[in-house]
């Protein structure tokens, strides 16, 4: 799966994953953004491996928050897009529910 | 774009792909209180690396070397203008290189496809058509600053060196130089071992055909623009100034040596070898160029 999202006036954060048994997994973010130190790049796919797709988007951008190390600065994207970005790959999955990798039809929103 | 430009056939052109992917948002740079910046630029011996064309790969591992060794003490604070001996893309640090880049066209067109060690967007460089240089500096020059803050020190010289050359240059955060003519160039920020490396490309000729058919450039990354047409953003400074591109690299580095003072330097033999080193265990490897795949 793949979603992508624009900050507006910022800068573009990609995300690209699978899910099995209803959690993301093989979690990679990509992008123009920056961030500081390099090593935090990492912290954002072990935050986002495993979580429930089931998660809100405010939800996900929290987990996100919380995952990365206290002196981490990220610049031109945010928790906040890389949820969006996540949100946007599964709800185009479901719109090709042939390629969704067993996605459950009937995922509820939170 | 070359017809009727009296271009000879085949000419070098090059441009930043940043530049079609972000458009200048009007800020206005003076956000930030420029009093103390020449101070903490004239507290430093500065010394400059004339650039010479080198290879993609070797570049992105002198950034590296450089700045670690002004890190440590061992080299003065330095500016380094980039030379070029091919055609390169230059992927961000974070930046997955199926989404950016057409590897396939890239080949067909003899393209070299590296990663830097500074986040940031791809640039598409054509050896005469990118004007590319690199600060290493102490950490402490950026004492108390912001990150976005410290981005727009960096380029103020550059920014008033444009402006002398009758460009209306100003800076736009996060990290682009733009003018009234359109996006100029972007920089970035890579930060280790106490020192900061911030590198810079400006746009002085663009092939665009070329670079669209390397460069992937979404939908998405275009979501927030006003503008569909890639070439309407940016201003390239041949164009903005009808100037050979080495008399602009000379006034930016007389612009440099007058106000903040500028040593003449090169690399050193040992230095080019920790970099060539670099670029066989690490810069040349598919390791290090797929890191994001």
């Amino acid at each position: 799966m793949h979603g992508e999202y624009k900050t507006p006036g910022g800068k573009l954060v990609v995300v690209d994953f699978d899910q099995a048994e209803g959690k993301l997994t093989g979690v990679r973010v990509s992008g123009d953004f920056f961030l500081y130190p390099d090593e935090a790049h990492a912290d954002l796919a072990k935050a986002l491996n495993g979580l429930s797709v089931e998660l809100s988007e405010g939800e996900i951008a929290n987990t996100v928050r919380l995952g990365l190390r206290r002196d981490a600065e990220l610049l031109g994207t945010s928790p906040e897009a890389i949820a969006a970005a996540i949100r946007r790959g599964l709800a185009a999955a479901d719109r090709r529910p042939g390629q969704a990798d067993g996605a459950p039809s009937s995922r509820i929103e939170l | 774009m070359s017809a009727g430009t009296g271009r000879p056939l085949g000419a070098e052109v090059a441009g930043v792909a940043e530049a079609v992917a972000a458009v200048a948002a009007p800020v206005a740079t003076d956000a930030y209180d420029r009093s103390g910046w020449a101070a903490r630029w004239r507290a430093h011996d500065w010394r400059l690396i004339p650039g010479e064309p080198t290879a993609p790969l070797l570049n992105m591992a002198l950034d590296e070397v450089l700045t670690l060794r002004v890190g440590r003490g061992e080299r003065p604070p330095t500016l380094r203008v980039w030379g070029w001996d091919r055609r390169s893309v230059v992927l961000g640090r974070f930046q997955s290189v199926r989404n950016e880049v057409d590897m396939a066209a890239a080949a067909r067109e003899g393209v070299q496809v590296v990663r830097r060690i500074s986040g940031g967007g791809a640039m598409f460089i054509e050896p005469e058509g990118a004007i590319t240089w690199s600060i290493f500096a102490p950490e402490a020059i950026v004492e108390g600053m912001s990150f976005p803050e410290s981005y727009a020190f960096f380029d103020s010289w550059v920014v008033d060196a444009l402006r002398e050359l009758g460009v209306d240059a100003w800076y736009a955060p996060l990290n682009d130089i733009t003018s009234a003519g359109g996006k100029v160039g972007g920089a970035a920020q890579a930060r280790r071992g106490g020192a900061v490396l911030h590198h810079t490309t400006m746009a002085y000729q663009m092939n665009v055909p070329l670079m669209l058919s390397v460069l992937r450039i979404g939908q998405e990354k275009l979501s927030d623009k006003g503008v569909t047409s890639a070439e309407k953003r940016v201003g390239p400074l041949r164009q903005q100034t009808e100037l050979p591109r080495d008399t602009i690299i000379g006034h930016l580095t007389d612009h440099f040596r007058a106000s903040y003072g500028l040593t003449d330097d090169a690399v050193t033999p040992d230095e080019v070898a920790e970099a060539e080193r670099l670029v066989r265990d690490r810069f040349g490897t598919d390791e290090w160029l797929y890191f994001l795949p």
